[in-house]
């Protein structure tokens, strides 16, 4: 009789270690350092599954977040994959929003590069607060939508939202420039203190804006032109 | 030109290479000489311009068996079978939302993911095959990748961004494809963008790489995933679903996507059905033997002639034929499947109707069982509102029939119902009991000498009336379905007395 396995008598498996292996290993380690540093961010400031988004709140976490993050070494690939796995996360607390959305923007405003690419359009959850305090020489670009407060108290960077944006975009925000190419919520531009706010698709509304200027479909909406009056 | 006797000891080298895959011999065809190879019902078709263009920068047998290696791994890694397949493409669609570059995405995420499997297994002629390729805007990119995530020069340079972050995917992590092509997606959708004209000289992936077996596998798979997924890529792949067969429907015919869904779904269930003693029946009978295959059941398997192994291509299972026996031998009637499709019920192309799958699985059941299958569709039927198909055995038909809606009142006409049986048929009536003329309606099964099995969507008083005046007759059987998960549990033809 024919033994149907005399072929693999001599057949051994040989496995090559590839560099695809370190490269692997090397940023999961990454992105696990940037989890701990979350979950740190979390237990600090998430208290019974309660966050406010307060100014004093925000401050703080935004704070504790960039103590977290110092000393990783990460790149942009490295943020947008963090932002894959927040969003893969459904248990509470990491389902908060706002914390999140700080712990990103304290990643993007420290990251080496001065231009961040964030491609997040098929993100299932939608990141609020991203943005806050990005300083003047960085630029945030953002494919997909984001959540409320985007951009708040910018400080002279540049956030450009290829997408449509929540409620109180631009909120506070001292200088620099935030363009959305979809629609904006309601109260953009609130508490706003300088820069300028460029919306390509429509405002809901505008909020008590104190200095800088908004548009609205390449028209400025804030502070409304008028025209001199006919004598 | 490389010889037949060359061609096949290759072949023959590759197959022992990936431990004797099930696959037909591949051919070397003549080509337009752009795209190396392409795969059809998982035969290789290798292009003789490409490979002799080839064979000036590289011996012509080593070009051969770095794309057998390449078509073989598609086959034994990524993505392996139909139904990953369609997994990988309704990830990248979500991504990218065009039908047609999630294909190309999924084409070539297989490709890395195939080429570095062989790499990673080491003696393959891959890494010299793309290095001397002429190479297109994405191409040279995953040559980068290459050079990148292999280990070696393969003289491309480039797209340093795009590569970046194409090469921290774990490519070889099975459990993380879905995530992983989703990842390569949204990396790689500016070159795809750009390129949108590129042709993948490796061949383009799609449906009619795999057997007609594995699609109606796959389309069996996202059928359970829920309606309008299915509707989706049905929509999107449907062409050359179609042309491979795995509609079941032949060439030519295009087919209802959501009855498709239906018939789908219902394969999946396999209700069982009793058998009744007939005059003259047949059974099935253990007949000849044949190889056993990956994704073929092994209920059947034969132990002795499978050297007590389960491998592809060893193993052997049991192929059973019908014999023609008279006497006491057990068989199935034909059946009426009887269905309300009244304002009550679900509109089965809106959402996932329990009583349109709860009846395509008793049709599907008699037919399995070589029995036919008649249809009477009722709405308000006493005015017109219904639909009636005689006795059939083409799915086609009655899984339309079936799935056809109308909305109405509920009244059944039982004439219509009479003119159907003949010789006693089994009678399968699925309904939420909120019949007009309910009354009669049980009289006349009470009546009948044909096994009755009923099954009724929730719960209200009507259900309790029809429970209780049919209590005493042992010829029907009452089944809830109030969830898909109820479906299973019904047993056609199921009765406490035979009346013969």
């Amino acid at each position: 009789m024919i033994n149907p396995f005399e072929a693999f008598k001599e057949y051994k498996y040989r496995k090559r270690a590839l560099p695809l292996d370190d490269i692997v290993a090397s940023k999961a380690m990454v992105v696990n350092k940037l989890m701990e540093g979350y979950q740190h961010l979390l237990d600090e400031e998430v208290k019974e599954l309660v966050w406010l988004a307060r100014e004093n709140t925000i401050m703080r976490a935004y704070a504790l977040a960039e103590e977290w993050t110092r000393g990783i070494d990460y790149d942009v690939e490295d943020i947008e994959e963090f932002c894959f796995e927040l969003d893969r996360i459904r248990k509470a607390p990491y389902r908060i929003a706002g914390p999140g959305g700080l712990y990103l923007s304290a990643l993007c405003n420290n990251v080496k590069d001065e231009e961040v690419v964030l491609r997040i359009g098929d993100m299932e959850g939608r990141i609020h607060l991203l943005g806050y305090r990005l300083p003047k020489g960085k630029r945030l670009i953002v494919e997909g939508d984001l959540g409320d407060f985007a951009g708040i108290g910018l400080e002279g960077g540049e956030l450009i939202v290829r997408g449509k944006v929540g409620n109180a975009t631009g909120a506070g925000m001292k200088a620099g420039r935030i363009l959305v190419e979809g629609d904006a919520g309601h109260r953009t531009g609130e508490w706003m203190m300088g820069g300028e706010i460029r919306v390509e698709g429509t405002i809901a509304s505008i909020g008590q804006v104190g200095f800088g200027r908004i548009f609205e479909r390449g028209r400025q909406v804030y502070p409304p032109i008028t025209r001199p009056r006919r004598i | 030109m490389l010889s037949q006797e060359s061609f096949l000891r290759i072949w023959s080298s590759v197959r022992r290479k990936h431990l004797f895959p099930e696959l037909p011999l591949p051919e070397l065809v003549e080509g337009a000489g752009k795209v190396a190879m392409e795969i059809k019902s998982k035969r290789m078709r290798m292009d003789i311009s490409f490979c002799e263009r080839m064979a000036g920068r590289l011996p012509e047998e080593e070009v051969v068996e770095a794309l057998m290696d390449h078509g073989v791994a598609h086959h034994t890694c990524c993505p392996w079978d139909f139904s990953t397949y369609l997994k990988l493409y309704a990830q990248a669609k979500k991504v990218l939302r065009d039908p047609k570059m999630a294909r190309r995405a999924v084409g070539y995420f297989t490709d890395v993911v195939a080429d570095t499997y062989c790499v990673r297994r080491g003696d393959t002629k891959l890494p010299q095959l793309y290095r001397h390729m002429e190479r297109g805007e994405v191409e040279e990119t995953l040559v980068s990748l290459y050079q990148e995530i292999w280990g070696m020069d393969l003289g491309a340079s480039g797209h340093g961004d795009v590569v970046r972050r194409l090469s921290r995917i774990p490519y070889l992590d099975r459990k993380k494809w879905e995530e992983n092509v989703r990842r390569f997606a949204r990396a790689i959708k500016p070159l795809l963008e750009e390129a949108e004209d590129e042709e993948n000289p490796m061949g383009e992936h799609g449906p009619s790489d795999f057997s007609s077996e594995e699609i109606g596998q796959g389309l069996r798979m996202l059928a359970s995933q829920g309606l309008d997924s299915f509707r989706e890529i049905v929509q999107d792949l449907g062409e050359e679903l179609l042309a491979a067969g795995g509609m079941g429907r032949g060439r030519g015919n295009p087919v209802d996507v959501d009855v498709l869904f239906y018939m789908k779904l219902a394969e999946g269930y396999a209700l069982p059905v009793q058998k009744v003693p007939m005059e003259k029946s047949g059974s099935l009978y253990p007949y000849s033997h044949s190889p056993w295959e990956v994704g073929k059941p092994i209920k059947d398997l034969d132990i002795w002639t499978s050297f007590g192994k389960l491998l592809p291509g060893v193993s052997q299972i049991w192929e059973r034929r019908e014999g023609e026996v008279f006497g006491s031998s057990e068989g199935t009637p034909d059946c009426i499947v009887v269905i309300d499709s009244s304002g009550s019920m679900t509109d089965p192309r809106k959402r996932l109707s329990y009583a349109v799958l709860g009846a395509a699985c008793a049709a599907d059941a008699y037919l399995r069982n070589g029995a036919q299958v008649a249809v009477y569709n009722f709405s308000d039927a006493l005015r017109g509102g219904m639909e009636v198909l005689p006795f059939s055995s083409e799915r086609g038909a009655i899984y339309r029939t079936i799935c056809r809606y109308f909305g109405g009142g509920t009244a059944l006409d039982l004439r219509a119902l009479e003119s159907l049986r003949t010789d006693d048929p089994d009678i399968f009536l699925i309904t939420d009991m909120q019949i007009t003329n309910l009354r009669k309606v049980v009289d006349y099964l009470k009546g009948v000498r044909s096994r009755v099995t009923v099954v009724h969507i929730g719960e209200n008083r009507h259900v309790q009336e029809f429970k209780e005046r049919t209590e005493e007759s042992g010829h029907i059987s009452i089944y809830p379905v109030e969830r898909q998960e109820d479906i299973p549990k019904i047993v056609l033809g199921k009765v406490r007395e035979y009346l013969r």
